[in-house]
């Protein structure tokens, strides 16, 4: 099975791709103005930000930048589209012969480029008979297009393969929150040498549901000796089904030109000197290879919050990865939400030296998750310890109904541990266990 | 260029022509597409540019400045709670 | 006397003579009707090629397709006019869309030779070089794509000046061809254009291809010019004769005149024709009767048959018969061969120019091969003849460069123009060489003239 991705990603800039209207309109055509509307002697002006955007893109997907780009006419005729014509990049995309990395395999990147949104047409009347109805205040909007090589080999991995695009998109550039949604899909898939093109799926669910969908009738069409014809489908959201396509009946012949309005661009010196942040899976695989953490942990940490991938590498600098990794993993990752939002931008500071603790011997295992949990604001009943009494007579209390281990000392004095533990209970992490021990050892003595 | 071709042309630019019509520009076309083979004997490099004078890297910063009147271009179209009108789509 | 109009004329002379050119010559799509609008304080009078958008018109660029379509905001050029004073009277007949060199191919009026009624006017800015010849003072704004700012004023008896491209912003003209546009000022002689081309100059961010432009430097001279062999070729004998007169005219005015070769010259209408015409039917795609002009009511038919059944009725023969050129010119199997070639043409062009301005300051020629047609010569050329008219205003036109179309002769009556062609951002030298010129040449103007 083969399958290849075209998709497309809003960019979150602030203003439109060719103007200046707003990304963002709540009533229905109340973003739009003469140029992304297409009135007759309008023309488009380039977004800074939107190609800025594009160029990190095409580079951290590893593509050759292409030294000077510029923009393309896609003609056809559809409701959505103002002018009857697509301005997007044909002849030189920003970037090509990239690749992307899920599961230690890499997806070939034919070609990433940017272009512009058509409107969003919903349909009204009775099925068979219905009219368009077109809210513009999408046109114009900036996409980017990324179009990978058939490398994909089953929907689950597509899917994958554009949850872990999604996440490393997002710390490049910042997306919307609802990103899983609106990103959109045009997806190849041949299971035997004829390839069928689904297009215009909307969010993550529904692209890896139509590619199942359509494997399936490819396979059972196999099997069943026919041969499958290629050919254009389209998703249908409620039934789950791929469907040939009705509506547009001809090739289009798309007769790309380039666009005159805009001129040319040189984006080589940009995409050079342009330093990309450390994206969060990318981050992964370099806590894999540095400090030896399994995949599945270095993606949970990194997953988690950013924050904890900074505190984990603080921790594994100085105890070493194991211990960084144990603990990281452990109490850190249970109480992440609360002690983010208490401790938020303070955390490192506020839980290495717990840790740093713990391996010096002043508190055990048990006292430094106590106390984490405690800034954790889980720790309410520590602060009344159900005893109050002084660690003095407490120690002595104890020491008295434990002979045993006050016997057992003479000869062991490792015997004291449990006696420790039972401070420590009784104390809620009330007193360093260091202070502990050496109340218990100083009593034991006494009496020995 | 012949009939089949002007009809699939006149179909992708979205144009109905009658026979005659169909006629008439085959004719004209293939008329004026020998003229344009001259075209095949100029000595051109590769490059070319869109635009006669060189226009290069004008953007346009990332501000929102809204469009003072979108209620002026709403009634320029037909328009339905809001939404623009448009044909069946099937 | 109005406190607005210019020297010499009343508002109500003003008014008469709009309204009795434009009944004689057809030249206004629509105008300037109440006398009221005329008392309106003024520097000059000036009007706009219905290609150009205005709030207070209709734009309808001579189609049926954009019929009631009313811009809701004024094109860079013309606001920038009226901030200069200039009382706009109305919108000037073209050939629709701007395809066409006699004005003919017009649903909203065919404008008729100041000279001749039985004569076009030229185009696609007739009524433009109409208006600039009828009326005294007047400056008409023209558009050329190919020629249809010189060879309206060829054949009309006024100057039309077509910048640089890039030198005026093109917000808000409708395109014909975006790499080839040019908007430019015709007027009965070139002192009005040397006043006013700094006004409509200059960047604007609403057009990027604005913005690459050095400031407009008006010194400049012509001391030596071209004339290529080329352009000598295809002429009527008395176009040859009278061109051959005005070249030994400027010879006595210490213009020094080179005879030469540009051999490149004879691909450049091919090029020239490929290119806009393959931009133009992406530019004119977006008339669907969806969202301006020609609105369809009926929305009974499936979106294809709904686009063309608009597209069908409200386009010309001409506009189509370009439609299916330039999209053919752009199609799989086809686009390197015609669209890459012609863009590729271009460059070549550019340097023939650029070799002839290492050693002169302009290239000559006549504008037009003949003077203005008769409407039923007219109507029995085939396509291509029409097109072949532009042999000598196409090479500019494709390589971007400045150009002037200057009346230099009568021939049986008849205005006949000579076209110069200066290097990029030259306009100054060519008003300069206009303005020497009109020294010692007079100028005839038609008869029943304001």
């Amino acid at each position: 099975m083969r399958i290849g991705l075209e998709v497309h990603v809003q960019l979150p800039t602030r203003s439109k791709l060719f103007c200046s209207c707003s990304t963002s309109g709540d009533e229905v055509n109340s973003s739009v103005c003469p140029i992304c509307l297409g009135f007759p002697g309008s023309r488009p002006r380039l977004n800074r930000k939107a190609l800025e955007m594009g160029v990190s893109i095409a580079k951290f997907l590893n593509c050759d930048i292409n030294e000077k780009v510029w923009f393309s006419r896609k003609t056809y005729f559809y409701p959505d589209l103002v002018k009857n014509f697509q301005i997007t990049q044909y002849e030189t995309p920003l970037g090509k012969d990239g690749f992307f990395t899920i599961g230690g395999r890499r997806i070939g990147i034919w070609r990433v480029h940017i272009e512009e949104d058509p409107g969003r047409i919903k349909r009204a009347g009775r099925s068979g008979e219905e009219v368009a109805l077109v809210d513009y205040n999408r046109s114009g909007v900036p996409l980017v297009e990324i179009v990978t090589a058939p490398d994909l080999t089953s929907p689950e991995e597509a899917r994958a393969f554009l949850t872990d695009l999604l996440i490393e998109l997002r710390r490049l550039i910042g997306l919307s929150p609802n990103d899983e949604t609106t990103v959109r899909a045009d997806a190849n898939i041949s299971v035997g040498e004829e390839r069928v093109e689904i297009k215009n799926i909307n969010g993550l669910k529904s692209i890896e549901k139509g590619l199942k969908f359509e494997a399936k009738r490819q396979s059972k069409l196999l099997a069943a000796g026919k041969k499958i014809s290629r050919e254009t489908r389209r998703f249908d959201e409620e039934r789950g089904t791929t469907l040939p396509s009705r509506e547009k009946e001809f090739e289009e012949d798309y007769g790309y030109i380039g666009e005159p309005d805009l001129g040319t661009f040189t984006i080589g010196p940009m995409a050079r000197a342009m330093k990309l942040p450390e994206t969060p899976l990318a981050r992964a695989a370099r806590l894999e290879a540095e400090y030896g953490l399994a995949p599945t942990s270095a993606r949970q940490i990194v997953l988690t919050s950013w924050e904890l991938a900074d505190m984990f590498e603080a921790l594994a600098r100085r105890a070493g990865s194991e211990t960084a990794t144990t603990w990281t993993l452990g109490a850190i990752s249970a109480q992440w939400v609360e002690l983010q939002e208490r401790y938020g931008g303070r955390l490192e500071e506020t839980i290495v030296p717990i840790i740093d603790d713990v391996r010096s011997g002043a508190i055990t295992d048990a006292e430094a998750r106590m106390r984490i949990a405690v800034l954790a604001g889980k720790g309410s009943e520590a602060a009344e310890p159900s005893s109050s009494e002084d660690l003095g007579p407490l120690v002595s209390r104890l020491v008295d109904s434990n002979p045993d281990v006050v016997r057992d000392f003479r000869s062991n004095p490792r015997a004291a541990n449990f006696l420790i533990g039972q401070v420590m209970k009784e104390t809620h992490g009330r007193y360093a266990s260091k202070e502990i021990s050496e109340a218990i050892r100083k009593e034991l003595e006494k009496r020995v | 260029m012949d009939e089949g071709t002007v009809r699939r042309v006149a179909k992708v630019s979205r144009l109905d022509l009658t026979d005659d019509e169909v006629s008439i520009y085959a004719a004209d076309l293939e008329d004026i597409l020998s003229a344009f083979a001259v075209l095949d004997e100029a000595p051109t490099g590769e490059d070319f540019d869109l635009d006669p004078v060189p226009v290069e890297d004008r953007l346009r910063d990332d501000e929102v400045m809204a469009y003072p009147d979108p209620g002026r271009l709403r009634r320029e179209m037909r328009t339905a709670d809001g939404w623009v009108r448009g044909p069946r789509l099937a | 006397m109005g406190e607005g109009a210019p020297p010499g004329m009343s508002v109500m002379d003003l008014l008469a003579a709009v309204r009795d050119a434009d009944e004689r010559h057809r030249i206004f799509a629509e105008r300037l009707e109440d006398p009221l609008a005329y008392e309106v304080e003024h520097a000059f009078h000036f009007s706009a090629k219905d290609n150009l958008c205005t709030s207070d018109f209709q734009a309808r660029a001579g189609s049926r397709i954009l019929e009631g379509y009313r811009p809701p905001f004024d094109a860079t050029a013309v606001a920038r006019l009226r901030q200069a004073g200039g009382l706009l009277i109305g919108k000037t007949n073209m050939d629709e869309f701007g395809f066409g060199s006699f004005s003919t191919n017009s649903a909203t009026g065919v404008p008729r030779n100041p000279y001749d009624a039985a004569r076009s006017c030229g185009g696609s800015s007739g009524g433009a070089a109409a208006a600039a010849s009828m009326l005294e003072g007047h400056l008409a704004v023209g558009v050329s794509t190919g020629g249809s700012i010189s060879c309206p004023a060829s054949f009309c008896g006024v100057v039309g000046l077509t910048p640089t491209y890039g030198r005026v912003s093109r917000w808000g003209l409708i395109d014909y061809g975006n790499s080839l546009d040019k908007i430019g000022l015709l007027s009965a002689s070139s002192g009005m254009i040397r006043r006013y081309l700094p006004a409509i100059s200059g960047p604007d961010p609403l057009d990027p291809t604005s913005q690459v432009q050095p400031p407009l430097d008006m010194s400049g001279q012509i001391r030596s010019v071209a004339v290529p062999e080329e352009a000598l070729t295809g002429l009527s004998g008395s176009m040859r004769a009278a061109f051959e007169d005005a070249v030994a005219r400027l010879e006595r005015m210490g213009v020094e005149v080179r005879r030469g070769a540009m051999p490149a010259l004879r691909f450049a209408l091919s090029a020239y024709y490929i290119l806009a015409t393959a931009e133009a039917s992406t530019n004119l795609a977006r008339y669907c009767g969806m969202r301006y002009g020609d609105i369809e009511q009926e929305t009974d038919q499936s979106f294809n048959e709904f686009f063309s059944r608009v597209r069908s009725r409200g386009l010309g023969r001409e506009a189509k018969r370009r439609i299916l050129l330039g999209t053919f010119c752009r199609m799989v199997g086809f686009r390197d061969r015609y669209y890459i070639k012609a863009l590729q043409v271009r460059e070549l062009i550019i340097r023939e120019y650029e070799e002839q301005f290492r050693s002169v300051d302009a290239v000559l020629t006549p504008t037009m091969p003949f003077v203005a047609p008769r409407f039923d010569e007219i109507e029995s050329m085939s396509a291509l003849e029409t097109y072949q008219a532009d042999f000598l205003t196409g090479p500019p036109n494709l390589a971007g460069l400045p150009h002037i179309s200057i009346p230099c002769a009568y021939i049986d009556g008849l205005p006949a123009g000579m076209q110069l062609v200066a290097p990029r951002w030259e306009e100054g030298r060519l008003l300069s060489l206009a303005e020497r010129w009109e020294n010692g040449f007079e100028y005839r103007r038609p008869e029943g003239r304001a």
